[in-house]
């Protein structure tokens, strides 16, 4: 098929529930690939599976021709692979730029001794730290967050939390995205700047992204692909249209009449 | 918004020029310190500084990282003895000996960082805490160490001359402690130090941004216990004689006290805490010739406790303060201190 | 003398047993491991030596008052400082914790100085009993029995008693039982009550071989944590199961190893534990969700 992002097969299950049942699917590189399904149906685990934080029971994961599955996060991290969580996994005490450069951990080299001996400006630390912020600091400019940059982002209302969220997963400089449901809990001019910034990563910056998402306008409206699942299981995979046309998915989503 | 000339400057160690005109005149109070006061007085700055530099250590692995400590105890034991052996039987000199004491404790350090990264909060604690009692018995029942009897500390020389008086020592100590001091914050302020918060805030997230739990966490541990071995090493010195029961279990809560009571998670309050803790220690040794709380105490001990159990006022005291800074104000004196300073910047309105 | 050693590990094992036990019931409801249980317990017990010692009340009596106070101290720390706290970290639990320990040795150190005192049974302490080459004393005999009625009784109140399985409801799932009416911060400070009151039954078992100081369960509290951890932390059972095996290894190795280094075996048990198996013999893994 493609050799870019494909799940072949994956299993994973807790003390006896099948969580997630051999899934396959593939994504194309530069797409948007979109995952739809009830809840409970096992969407969040499989993302889970994807960055590392479980381990599959059996099954493949293959990213730009190697293998992830049973990596650590952060190795699957230095791999490309960036996410957001259903439920914001933020450095809440920390300010929305400090947030930002943990997405550039990677791509820094400043060690310990590097660290401890900071001085002045001209360090190796402080000249790299420099070079960084700029680079965050295009983001903050594209995510309209230059407001809220020195605040800490516990302070922050929930729809900018989830912005900050979306920041520090891109300023990792991802080939893929992983994003777990990203308008929920957001307004709909929210959800209206969410959907064209969307589209802007994955044009401008190339940015191939998987993505969990309830809404089904956004869904149809964005998605190359669409994956729906239930217990665990493909129910279809095709075009948004396919999908939408699919008599389960009407079922599910429209209800029984 | 402000205009920034560099990204340096959402950094640097002194965020205003006035934060460098306080820090000029800290400079110069130090220096003039030993000018204007006794050797006695020396003797309890010395000790106060190197509290300090435990509490630094302490603080980046409870306040920074989120991790706990319970043995803080057993990392400065193992830079005391270190220091002292390895002066003795190598014959090094104090600086060398000091470092490599300082890299001693780190190396258990790293060693006691190693379970760590399967390990949850109370499990931790736990597994320091029997750490901590685990280096005085081992060292209490070993002769190599000098047993409970314990060690004499040599003399130290310094490009040939003998130090001896507190006065001199504090030129030492205090030197190491301000250098130590920034060092941390250079620390906390860059790459590493936010990947250890961000372990704090969130390890999951951490994890999936790249950050290496298992690195990170065990490096915490090690410079930690490095700064802690360091204190150890003065320790000896300002202490002339060591034996494993100076470093106890109370004296590793009491460097958690200076944590709590500081600030976790702040330079500033690190040597607040390390400041005010000692202080109040020290001072509670002679509490029945304070005046007025002296006099109370008496009363109640005769009353209701006993006089000569009074000493023990101060773990009462302790317990006390820890109990209400965690249940009051979690973020210690410096947060104290920040919400002073906020309402001095909107009074009067 | 192998069964002899077995014996003497089953009869310390019984202590650690009661302590892991007092230890898991907090850690199962809070999350937090009791620092201060030790020194809740070692306070308890001077309450009882001071009640004979001042011929206020006979033995029995002033250990009934004994537990009746640790029952009150347990309950009060919950209500009156742990309920105070904010949504408190772990961190900040243990340090809670770690001052009331703080707080009660030097409240025992102030009121009745650092000087040893002895507290005893009312039994002839060296009065032993002979089963075939097995010698043993009467009082590991008391502590034995005792340690498996307070097991036995715990394990009947958890199962067939309406507070015992509101007790255990909390355990699991603390929301939960709020949903379903239970009055969690009551269950709470029962709890802490409860385990006090089983932390002083273990205390007063171990002062009669020990001189009754504010250190007094220094080292029993550090065995009941390794047991605990032998036994996983969140298993009753387990915690049980943790202490007889450490007081039979720890017992073993005192003989025929080291005696030395016996006091040490603990932590080394404990890292041990720790380092291949972080979630105890006797437990489940835990995954946290995201």
């Amino acid at each position: 098929m493609n050799d870019f992002f494909t799940v072949t097969g994956l299993t994973r299950t807790f003390g006896g529930v099948v969580a997630i049942d051999a899934l396959d699917f593939a994504q194309k590189k530069g797409s948007i690939f979109s995952i739809i399904g009830p809840n409970g149906a096992g969407k969040t685990t499989l993302f889970n599976c994807i960055s590392g934080i479980y381990r599959p029971d059996s099954g493949e994961i293959c990213f730009q021709g190697r293998r992830i599955d049973g990596l650590k996060p952060d190795a699957i991290a230095r791999h490309g692979i960036a996410r957001t969580f259903q439920n914001l996994e933020l450095f809440f005490r920390m300010t929305t730029m400090e947030n930002l450069m943990l997405g550039r951990h990677i791509h820094m080299r400043t060690n310990i001794w590097h660290g401890l001996t900071m001085f002045h400006k001209n360090s190796t630390a402080a000249r790299e730290e420099a070079e960084h912020r700029e680079k965050v600091e295009h983001i903050i400019d594209l995510l309209d967050l230059q407001s809220a940059r020195d605040v800490p982002v516990g302070a922050l209302p929930y729809g900018r939390q989830k912005l900050v969220e979306l920041g520090r997963a891109l300023a990792l400089e991802p080939s893929l995205l992983l994003l777990d449901e990203p308008s929920a809990g957001m307004t709909s001019d929210e959800r209206q700047d969410l959907f064209f910034w969307i589209k802007d990563i994955q044009q401008e910056l190339g940015v191939s992204i998987l993505m969990i998402e309830h809404n089904m306008q956004m869904v149809m409206d964005i998605s190359d692909r669409v994956l729906a699942i239930d217990f665990g299981k493909k129910l279809v995979e095709g075009t948004p249209e396919e999908v939408a046309a699919h008599p389960e998915v009407i079922k599910a989503y429209l209800g029984e009449d | 918004m402000d205009m920034k000339r560099h990204y340096y400057e959402d950094i640097q160690i002194f965020q205003k020029p006035v934060h460098v005109f306080w820090f000029v005149i800290l400079l110069i109070g130090l220096v003039i310190l030993p000018l204007v006061t006794r050797n006695y007085t020396m003797s309890l700055v010395n000790f106060i500084a190197i509290n300090v530099i435990v509490t630094l250590g302490l603080n980046l692995l409870v306040g920074y990282t989120g991790q706990i400590s319970l043995g803080h105890a057993g990392f400065v034991a193992i830079g005391a003895y270190a220091t002292v052996l390895l002066m003795q039987h190598l014959g090094l000199n104090f600086f060398p000996a000091l470092v490599l004491a300082g890299f001693v404790a780190a190396g258990f350090g790293f060693l006691l960082g190693l379970p760590a990264l399967r390990l949850e909060g109370p499990y931790l604690a736990i597994a320091t805490l029997g750490f901590g009692m685990a280096v005085t018995q081992i060292i209490g029942r070993s002769t190599f160490f000098g047993g409970r009897m314990g060690l004499k500390v040599p003399k130290i020389n310094i490009a040939g001359i003998t130090l001896s008086s507190d006065k001199e020592l504090y030129i030492v100590i205090i030197s190491i402690t301000v250098l130590m001091a920034f060092a941390m914050r250079n620390l906390t302020r860059s790459r590493v130090g936010r990947a250890l918060i961000a372990i704090r805030e969130s390890d999951i997230a951490a994890e999936t941004l790249g950050v290496n739990l298992a690195w990170y966490k065990t490096l915490s541990f090690a410079v930690s216990a490095f700064y802690a071995g360091v204190a150890g090493g003065l320790l000896a010195i300002i202490f002339g004689y060591i034996n494993p029961s100076i470093f106890d279990f109370v004296m590793s809560i009491l460097f958690l006290a200076m944590v709590v009571v500081g600030g976790a998670g702040a330079i500033l309050g690190s040597i607040l805490g390390g400041i005010v803790v000692t202080f109040l220690d020290l001072k509670l040794n002679a509490v029945t010739s304070m005046p007025l709380i002296g006099d109370l105490l008496r009363e109640i001990s005769t009353r209701w406790m006993s006089v000569s159990g009074l000493p023990n006022f101060r773990s009462v005291l302790f317990g006390i303060l820890l109990i209400l800074f965690v249940v009051f104000e979690p973020h210690g004196l410096y947060g104290i201190w920040l919400r002073i300073k906020k309402y001095w910047k909107t009074w009067p309105f | 003398m192998f069964s002899q050693l077995i014996i003497n590990g089953i009869s310390s094992g019984s202590l650690y047993a009661l302590v892991a036990l007092a230890m898991v019931i907090i850690y199962k409801a809070s999350e937090v491991p009791n620092f201060a249980q030790g020194e809740m317990a070692t306070l308890s017990v001077f309450v009882a030596w001071h009640f004979v010692n001042a011929q206020f009340l006979p033995f029995y009596q002033a250990v009934a008052a004994a537990l009746l106070f640790a029952f009150a101290v347990g309950v009060l720390f919950e209500f009156t400082v742990l309920r105070r706290a904010e949504k408190p970290s772990i961190l900040e639990l243990i340090v809670m914790t770690l001052g009331l320990q703080m707080f009660i040795y030097g409240i025992i150190g102030w009121k009745w100085g650092a000087e040893q005192k002895t507290f005893s049974l009312p039994i002839a302490e060296d009065s032993v009993v002979q089963l075939g080459p097995v010698v043993i004393g009467w009082l590991n005999i008391i502590t034995i029995v005792t340690s498996l009625l307070c097991v036995l009784l715990l394990y009947l109140f958890f199962t067939h008693t309406k507070l015992g399985t509101a007790m255990r409801a909390v355990q699991m799932n603390s929301t939960a039982a709020r949903i379903n009416g239970i009055r969690v911060h009551r269950i709470m400070s029962l709890t802490w009550g409860l385990s006090a009151v089983i932390g002083t039954i273990a205390g007063i078992l171990f002062a009669p071989v020990s001189p009754l100081d504010p250190q007094l369960m220094w080292d029993p509290l550090l065995k009941g944590f390794a047991a605990g951890v032998l036994g996983g932390m969140t298993s009753p059972f387990g915690a049980v199961l943790g202490g007889y095996i450490l007081g039979i290894i720890e017992n073993l190795f005192g003989a025929y190893i080291s005696l030395e280094f016996k006091s040490v075996v603990a932590f080394a048990l404990i890292v041990l534990v720790l380092w291949f198996k972080p979630s105890g013999l006797f437990s489940r893994h835990y995954e946290r969700k995201v």
